[in-house]
This record gives C-alpha cells, structure tokens and sequence, in this order.
C-alpha cells in the first residue's frame, strides 16, 4: 500500500490545475464553446445524470464484455501456442506486425459485421484492440523463464506441468499484467470509437459526439469525464488484482 | 533477410488462404454466427484487389493512386504527430526521472491521461488549435497535434524507466568522478535508456498512424485515410471492396511506421532489452 503522504504532490498539482483553468477562463475570458469552467462540466456530470451515468455504463458493459473476451483468447492462445517453442517463435513477428495495424481503421467493418447500431460490434472491436497485446505479452512472459530455473526443476524430476505452474506461470504474470492494463485502457476507448460510426442513442459515445457537433461542449466534456472514469476505474481494478496477484515485482509498479 | 522475407511471404498467404476457407466453409454451410458472411460482410480477396485498378467514380483516377496520395496525407499527420510526441515525451521523461516529487505529482495524470477517448476531445481540439496555426499548416497540423497526444504517453513511460535502469556500479563508479549531474544523464543514463525508448517508440509508431486517422475523423478532412474509411462506408453495402482496400493501405501505413522504427533501432542499439514491450 502506498502511504497517504506520497499522494500529497498529485492532490496539488489536481488542485492548482483545477484553479488555473478556472481562472484562465475568467481572466482571458474564454468562451463557453471553446473550453468550459471545470465547475461547468462538474454540475452538467451532476444535472445530467439520468442520462450521462446510464450511458455511461451501457459503454462500459460493451467495453468490459470486449475487455474479457479479448483479453482471455489472447491468454488462451498464447498459453496453447507457447506450450510448443517452434511456433511460439514463428507466431511472435507475425503477431508484433499485426499489432503495428491500426485496428481502429476496422471499426466500420465491425460495425457492417456484427450490426452498426448492436453493442457486439463494440464489443468486437474492444476484443481485438485487447487480443494483441495481451497475446504477444502474455507469450513473452511465458517464453522468459529463467533456463536455470528450469534445468533445476528438471533436476527435481518435476513434471512439465509443474515447471509451468511454478516457474513460467509466475514468470508470465507481471508481463501479462502490464498487457491487461493497457487493455483495459482500450477496451473503452475501441468502445467509444465504435460509437462514433453508429450506436445506440443512449450510449456515451453517441452523447459525447451529438453534444459536440451542437457545440455543446459541456455536455460532451461531462460525457469525457464519465468515460474517463469508467477508464481509469477499470484500469484501477486491473492494478488491485496485479498487486493482490504478484507480489514480487516491485518495479512493474510504476507504470 | 530471405528467411524474413519467405516467412512474411508465408504469413501472408497463409492468411489469404484462411480468408477465403472461411468465406467458403460459412457460405456453404450457411452458418449465422458470429456473422452472416456473403460477399459484402466479407468480399472476395481478389475483389479487393481488383477495386484497387478501378475508378470509385466516372472520371477519376484509379482507386490505388487516389489512396496513395491520401496515405501520404495521413502518413504526414502522422510522422509530425510522432515526432511532436517523442520529443516531448522524452523531455518529460528526462524531467521526471530528476525529481521523485513532480513524479508523484505528474505521473498519475499521465497515466490517467490516456483513459481520456481521444476522438471524443479531437473536435474540440481542431477548434482551439487551427486558428492559430499558420496558413499551410491548417487543418492536418491539428490532426498532428491529436496524434501526439497518442504518441507522447509511451515514451515518456519507458524513457523513465530506462533511465532509471542504469547499472547501479556505474552510477557509483560516475559519481566517484565527480561527475556532473549533466554527464551522468548525457554519458550513463540517456544511453542506458535507449532499448526502452525504442520499445516505446516502436509503439509510439502505431499510435500515431490510430492518432492520425482518429483524429481525422471527426476534423472533416478529406484528403487523408481517416476521412476515405468515412466516405467509404457510407457506400458499403454496395462497393464493401473500396472500404476494404482502404483499410489494407492504412494496415499498410502502420506497418510501414513500424518497421521504419525497428530499422532505426537496430542502427542505434545494439543491446537488447529485456523486456521489449
């Protein structure tokens, strides 16, 4: 557990940055349109919450249901693919390459495949943006077992099963943890994405984009702010289960 | 470099073979799930192919030459957006690895940063930063500026960590010199962080193609990728090969980018990180 004081600097920085924007908007006189008042966005989050927080959640389910799906056959498959090294090594330049693709270009398709207005097409959005990474991390972690460990295991007569259940399984899990973070990062951000080329009238992105094309900022930067949120609340829940789970990586902490 | 060469040759047919297997086995077999596949949800691949060598209109030059230039576009957003963004990441980077008190002020908001969906803030980032660009740079340099906000979060990550992973020896051993703070960064740590930096930046790479097309989206650009996957899919359910072959070029730019940064690391590091992320 980190101690209260270390948050002090972050509270701070939240504070006066809260003030300067405040601020700037009344000294520069900054239009409502082009940024509004911190206070502003606050009190829409609050007024329009019958129909922000719904949403809110309505995207959150499609980005959570990609969250898991992806993120368990990136699990799966690099577990059945790393059991054999040969195609470990044969899957891994091609798996780094898919990944420099820029799914988010495939999001009408998703949305021409599993129906542009349905929460599917979201969630198969948020699956890829998650396999990936969770995949090739996943099969590096599994792949970075100390050899000495293992010959040593060997020497105890362990079985395969147990080397990789006390060996390369406690490897894998800081990296397939780091890999999870950032897919829970994308999981609602291929979400919202996926809302923009069509959605549900009650989903966040689609509230977020219509406030935006009436330039009615405040409205959407509230919408931000939920899906922020969300975001970081499941970012958050990955990083309570890594610290629950390994407990002896101490410098996979910061980032 | 043949053995490289053969593999992605393999990889890619074999992903061309498994295409149209798909196609075949889900359309004989009339299978509903998880999608209905027929010839607009899944076009035959030398159909995309052939759309490619047509005109999308009477008059108009064949569809490779329109999104070439259109990936040029894109690609320009993008490599401004990625230098923009690994430069200042890097900086902060630098800033931070100097003072454990601005990181515990800072690095939480950088992380959180990134939860922030960037298409939802990319219109109100157009507003605010085309008027005050200058004439050329109107409406892609806004587009640029959104793709380092994807850039920048990487780098800044991994430039403090691989600053940080210096050899403690050495450190020591510097120190015992007297060195300057400034020599230590620039001789020990700068050089020490460089197989991180190029793991981030091999991510940055990708991240600023998504920026680039992302933040097209919402701008009304019309002359890049993002606003082609716009127009295209209005028209898909009776030319789906245009959105596919537009979606191959952006797949394509990606890649480019990508390997672009692996050339580079392999001319700059010749040490191999650990944990390459």
């Amino acid at each position: 557990m980190k101690r209260i004081g270390e948050w002090v600097p972050a509270l701070v920085v939240f504070a006066v940055v809260i003030a300067a924007w405040e601020g700037a908007i009344s000294a520069f006189h900054i239009q409502q349109f082009l940024l509004p008042r911190p206070s502003d966005i606050v009190k829409t989050f609050w007024t329009a919450r019958h129909s922000l927080w719904p949403a809110g959640w309505y995207t959150f389910k499609e980005a959570l249901g990609g969250f898991a799906i992806g993120s368990g056959l990136g699990i799966v498959f690099a577990t059945l693919v790393g059991r054999f090294k040969n195609v470990g090594t044969a899957v891994m330049p091609i798996a780094i390459a898919a990944n420099a693709v820029p799914i988010i270009a495939f999001a009408p398709i998703f949305g021409a495949w599993f129906g542009e207005v349905s929460p599917h097409s979201k969630m198969a959005i948020a699956a890829v943006l998650c396999f990936l990474p969770v995949m090739v991390n996943t099969l590096r972690g599994l792949q970075s077992a100390s050899p000495r460990q293992i010959e040593l295991m060997r020497s105890y007569a362990a079985s395969e099963l147990e080397i990789w259940r006390r060996v390369r399984v406690p490897t894998a899990l800081p990296f397939v943890f780091t890999a999870l973070k950032v897919a829970s990062v994308l999981a609602m951000i291929g979400a919202i994405v996926g809302e923009y080329f069509g959605g549900a009238f009650n989903a966040l992105g689609v509230l977020i984009n219509n406030g935006a094309q009436i330039f009615d900022f405040v409205t959407a930067w509230a919408g931000i702010l939920v899906a922020s949120l969300l975001g970081l609340a499941l970012y958050g829940a990955v990083a309570g289960a890594e610290r629950l789970v390994v407990r002896w990586a101490p410098d996979m902490r910061d980032a | 470099m043949l053995r490289r060469t053969a593999t992605v040759a393999a990889a890619v047919l074999a992903l061309a073979g498994f295409w149209e297997l798909y196609r075949w086995v889900w359309t004989t077999a009339n299978w509903g799930w998880p999608f209905h596949v027929d010839n607009t949800s899944m076009p035959h691949l030398w159909t995309i192919f052939e759309a490619f060598g047509q005109p999308t209109q009477v008059n108009q030059p064949a569809l490779a030459t329109i999104l070439f230039h259109k990936s040029l576009f894109t690609g320009k957003e993008a490599l401004v957006g990625f230098a923009i963004g690994a430069l200042v990441g890097f900086a902060i980077g630098i800033v931070l690895a100097h003072s454990r008190l601005l990181q515990r002020g800072f690095l939480p908001y950088i992380v959180a940063s990134q939860t922030v969906p960037i298409l939802a803030i990319a219109p109100m980032v157009v507003v605010w930063v085309n008027p005050k660009l200058p004439g050329p740079l109107q409406g892609w340099g806004a587009v640029a500026v959104i793709a380092s906000y994807l850039t920048f979060f990487p780098v800044t990550i991994n430039t403090l960590r691989g600053l940080r992973s210096a050899d403690p020896r050495a450190l020591e051993l510097m120190r015992t010199y007297a060195a300057s703070r400034w020599t230590v960064l620039w001789k020990l740590r700068v050089p020490a962080s460089l197989p991180y930096v190029f793991a981030a930046l091999k991510l940055a790479a990708t991240a600023s193609v998504v920026g680039a097309i992302i933040g097209e989206l919402p701008s009304g650009l019309q002359d890049g990728l993002g606003g082609a996957i716009i127009n295209f899919n209005q028209y898909y359910s009776f030319e789906p090969q245009e959105l596919w072959a537009t979606n191959v070029v952006a797949a394509l730019l990606g890649i480019v980018f990508f390997v672009c940064v692996v050339v580079a690391e392999k001319l700059v590091v010749r040490r191999a990180p650990e944990n390459v992320a």
